[in-house]
């Protein structure tokens, strides 16, 4: 069961002589997720734009399901299979709830200009299809947000723009999901509500594997398999919540040497 | 008692579904009343009162939603009826203007600049890519199908989709640094283009320098000479009104093409990368192709529209096809609203008569195109006609 | 045969820096605060305008064209002016566009450059004509035995002071620091009380005052000047702080250079290239912008997830 999906291997990063990653490799398995934690600035939200192909690792590679993934353009990537979400949710707030996640179909559609200008009926069709697809999404993601379908995304409140990037990565189909910081901005309620929907995504999808960078404890203690930390682009430790809360060097750079030596 | 109730509901449904017959009939119908007035007017109080009266109109449309919402839900439901009567009276105008040829002229030229404004819509409307060079295009769809007629012999029917394609391939060209540039690095070279384009052909020896190419011949078809007058069952139309069949059938074209491409998955990726270029290419949009694809079906368009305006007054100079032709059309599609057909039809139509309406102003037609267009951004950014949002399956 | 060179030599050199002057206010208003001003061009050629107004209003009133020194108190009141009027057409206008859409930025800039245009040309009296223009300095130094005018000198020199003086505004003072500080963070350059509003104008006092300079020498080099000389010299500008990467003062002059010595070398050398030479000019631009998109000093833009 426990087949390897994605793995980075010795990622780097640097913008001149700051060095946002150095040496980092993970393993992530099929149905398995991965929690990222760390403080501020240490490359959680670096190792995503590496893995979506947004920045071109300095050294090191990402292969999905043993292909390599390093120097292919973002929207291949995406095809491939990873999807993911915003820190600040990235919606296309001037286009309706559906919209949006019909966008997120656009690769599985295929009609070009040629088609929708002249072969209307197959472009329409192929349309119907995803918003067929689509609907059937934003219902099983959350019912509040499918009886808003038909408004614009920029007035969604918080919580539901967040379920809406959720299901817009979703309707891409991927292997991998990758969600950044999905509880910020949100209270407890909404965040226990958003724990309750992504395990509803990962009891329908079984293979989904998924990394989740967090800040909330309590979510980091409750979804994620395995943990890993970073730090200064580092790599601090791997392991359970329980396993890798209990290391020295987490706490510090988490709490402060201060903390953690009063503690 | 359900039953009852069930006539009723029926009854209501027959109710609104007559308001909404009468109410789409009124407006279209009105509509070409009032445009047939202003184009047949010549006394500038009575325009300047048109203009209120249309002013007030947009108010009453924009105060009360309900009442805007209740004629475009009208227009969805009887969209066959709509189509239909305004077919009827697109070819039915000519007849009713008097036999003005000034007023016919005015409606080619509406006609002309209202494909030119759906052309640049798919960019700036659709996608949020300033294009300044819209005129260039139009230039170069007008000299390549001139130059095919003058020199070869070429007739207009086969010049013009070669002329589509010389336009698209160099709509392409300029769409190349899109891959590279963005933004104000992108309106430079789409402004240097047009700059490069005008002084070529202001210069090379073939397109005739500053003098243009002159001695177009009229397009034939079936025998007839689209010089000559047309005669429709006895009754004789001016020549102009070729003309404006042919550009109402490329404005027909041109919203067809802006309908269906705004209704598929390409107007859904172009509306992804104006909202957001990272995201959109986050969900798997060649972001690259797609703004290079707006490129070349803009080109597309305003090549056609060259060759029409080519034959239609049998003479082109470099100076119609200057940078400021390109900022009228973008003032056109900015001030009727963007990624919205209907409305930047309307800002065409509005703004090619506007200066030629109001002669004594005319002279300050670039300044009031510039003025608008501020004004438009600062106060109302949507325009006149809001982009809606798309619906399925009603 | 050598005379000729280093005439042509001196000419790139003065017509570079003329346009430096110009491409600097774009490098800094783009590069630094990232705001789109697609008009600087022709708020730079407005100060022509004034002074030519000023010398026509002073010589009805006195009855004698003013010269010499009240010459020149006009051309520096131009230039405050000029500096002033970029100063209200932020406040007025661009400001509105700070954190709007950029599309939005430039096809408002742009419509403003039009409007700017066309106000010259309907209150200016004979708007439309060009205009003859003073070559306000006269004169030749003997440098090494080769004639040097001394307008050429002047321009030269007033280019460099220009570039160094901005260089030290930008490292050396409290308000350089404050402005690299809002270029950096605006909103974290509020924090630490500097008012991002006045540093936007202060920058664009400055901007137009440079380009106003420029605009001068320019009108005097080429002894006239008329209201669409602004869409040329403008876009041109642009070009040179694009070319040399916008945001870098050393770039600014060296892509005004760049553009300077092509424009020389194919009115020299090409067949008509007076006729040409925007093509060949334009044609450098978009070569670089499609292989160097950042420019010759750019830096690599990274983007912001």
């Amino acid at each position: 069961m426990s087949t390897l999906v994605l793995e980075g291997e010795g990622l780097t990063m640097r913008f001149g002589g700051l060095v946002a990653m150095a040496e980092v490799d993970f393993k992530l398995n099929r149905g398995e997720i991965l929690g990222v934690i760390g403080p501020n600035g240490a490359g959680k939200s670096t190792l995503l734009n590496i893995i979506t192909g947004i920045y071109k690792p300095s050294s090191g590679q990402v292969r999905l399901e043993g292909d390599k993934l390093t120097g292919i353009p973002t929207h291949k990537i995406v095809e491939r299979g990873i999807a993911r979400t915003f820190q600040s949710s990235r919606l296309f707030g001037d286009l309706s709830v559906l919209d949006n996640v019909i966008i997120g179909r656009h690769v599985h559609t295929k009609c070009g200009v040629f088609d929708a200008v002249f072969r209307r009926g197959r472009a329409q069709r192929e349309l119907k299809e995803s918003a067929a697809i689509a609907e059937d999404l934003l219902k099983a993601v959350s019912r509040e947000l499918y009886e808003q379908r038909h408004r614009p995304a920029a007035v969604l409140p918080q919580a539901d723009r967040r379920r809406l990037e959720i299901a817009r990565a979703l309707a891409s189909e991927p292997k991998v999901l990758l969600l950044d910081e999905p509880s910020s901005g949100m209270d407890d309620n909404d965040t226990e509500a958003l724990i309750t929907d992504i395990r509803a995504v990962c009891a329908a999808r079984p293979d989904l594997a998924m990394i989740i960078i967090e800040h909330d404890m309590h979510l980091v203690s409750t979804l994620p398999h395995k943990v890993m930390v970073l730090d200064y682009g580092e790599k601090l430790a791997e392991g359970t919540y329980e396993e890798v809360r209990k290391i020295p060097r987490v706490q510090e750079a988490y709490l402060g040497r201060k903390a953690v030596e009063n503690a | 008692m359900a039953a009852s109730n069930h006539i009723e509901t029926a009854a209501a449904g027959a109710g609104t579904g007559a308001v909404g017959i009468a109410l789409v009939i009124a407006v279209e119908l009105i509509g070409a009343a009032f445009l047939r007035q202003f184009l047949l007017v010549e006394d500038w109080r009575i325009i300047v009162g048109m203009l209120g009266v249309f002013c007030a109109a947009l108010y009453v449309l924009q105060s009360r939603p309900a009442l805007e919402n209740r004629i475009a839900e009208a227009f969805s439901e009887h969209r066959r009826l709509a189509t239909l009567l305004g077919a009827v009276i697109v070819l039915m105008f000519p007849f009713v203007l008097e036999q003005s040829t000034y007023a016919l002229h005015l409606c080619v030229l509406s006609l002309l600049y209202a494909t030119l404004a759906l052309a640049l819509n798919f960019q700036l409307g659709s996608a949020n890519i300033p294009n300044f060079a819209t005129g260039a295009s139009y230039g170069i769809g007008a000299y390549a199908s001139a130059l095919l007629a003058v020199n070869l012999g070429v007739s207009f029917w086969l010049a013009l989709p070669v002329a589509g394609l010389v336009a698209t391939i160099f709509g392409f060209l300029l769409g190349l640094p899109s891959m590279r540039t963005r933004e104000s690095y992108l309106a430079l070279v789409t402004i240097a283009f047009g700059v490069v384009v005008h002084q070529l052909l202001n210069n090379l020896e073939f397109t005739g320098g500053p003098n243009g190419l002159v001695g177009i011949p009229a397009p034939e078809l079936f025998g007839h000479n689209f010089a000559s007058p047309l005669v429709v069952f006895g009754y004789s139309l001016p020549s102009q009104a070729n003309f404006y069949y042919l550009s109402a059938l490329l404005v027909l074209i041109a919203i067809l093409f802006a309908d269906r491409l705004h209704n598929s998955r390409v107007g859904l990726a172009w509306n992804a990368l104006r909202a957001d270029e990272l995201a959109a290419r986050c969900q798997g949009i060649n972001t690259t192709w797609y703004k290079v694809l707006a490129f070349a079906v803009d080109a597309f368009l305003a090549g056609f529209a060259g060759t029409i305006y080519a034959f239609y007054v049998g003479f082109i100079s470099p100076d119609n096809f200057t940078f400021l032709v390109s900022v009228t059309i973008m003032t056109m599609v900015i001030a009727g609203g963007m990624d919205n057909i209907l409305g930047v039809i309307v800002g065409a139509v509005l703004l090619t008569l506007l200066p030629e309406k109001l002669r004594a102003f005319s002279d300050y037609r670039i300044l009031f195109f510039g003025v608008t267009v501020i004004a438009f951004l600062m106060i109302r950014p949507q325009g006149i006609f809001p982009q809606r949002l798309r619906r399925y399956g009603g | 045969m050598t005379d000729m060179l280093l005439q042509q030599l001196l000419n790139c050199i003065t017509l570079g820096s003329i346009y430096a002057l110009i491409a600097l206010g774009f490098s800094l208003l783009f590069g630094m605060l990232n705001i789109i001003h697609f008009s600087h061009g022709d708020v730079s050629l407005l100060s022509p305008f004034l002074a030519l107004g000023a010398v026509q209003a002073l010589g009805t009133a006195l009855g004698a064209a003013p010269g010499g020194m009240s010459f020149f108190l006009i051309l520096v009141g131009a230039i405050v002016l000029t500096g002033v009027i970029g100063l209200l057409l932020d406040a007025l206008v661009i400001q509105r566009f700070r954190d709007a859409p950029v599309m939005m930025a430039l096809v408002a800039t742009v419509a403003l450059g039009i409007v700017l245009r066309e106000l010259i040309r309907h209150l200016f009296p004979n708007g439309s004509n060009p205009h003859s223009f003073p070559r306000f300095i006269t004169g030749t130094l003997d440098v090494f035995g080769f004639p040097v005018p001394i307008f050429n000198a002047a321009v030269i020199l007033v280019s460099i002071l220009s570039v160094g003086g901005l260089f030290l505004l930008l490292n050396r003072t409290r308000l350089g620091l404050q402005i690299r500080a809002v270029s950096h963070d605006r909103e974290a350059a509020r924090l630490m009380s500097i008012n991002p509003s006045r540093i936007f104008r202060v920058t664009f006092f400055i901007a137009s005052a440079i380009g106003a300079i420029g605009g001068l020498f320019f009108s005097s080099y080429a002894s006239v000047v008329r209201f669409d000389f602004s869409v040329e010299v403008g876009l041109i500008g642009f070009s040179a702080a694009v070319v040399g990467g916008l945001g870098s003062m050393p770039g600014a002059i060296v892509g005004s250079l760049l553009i300077a010595v092509l424009d020389t070398f194919v009115q020299a050398v090409v067949p008509h290239g007076a006729s040409y030479r925007l093509v060949f000019v334009f044609s450098l631009v978009i070569g670089i912008l499609i292989f160097r998109p950042s420019g010759l000093f750019g830096k690599t833009i990274v983007e912001k997830v």
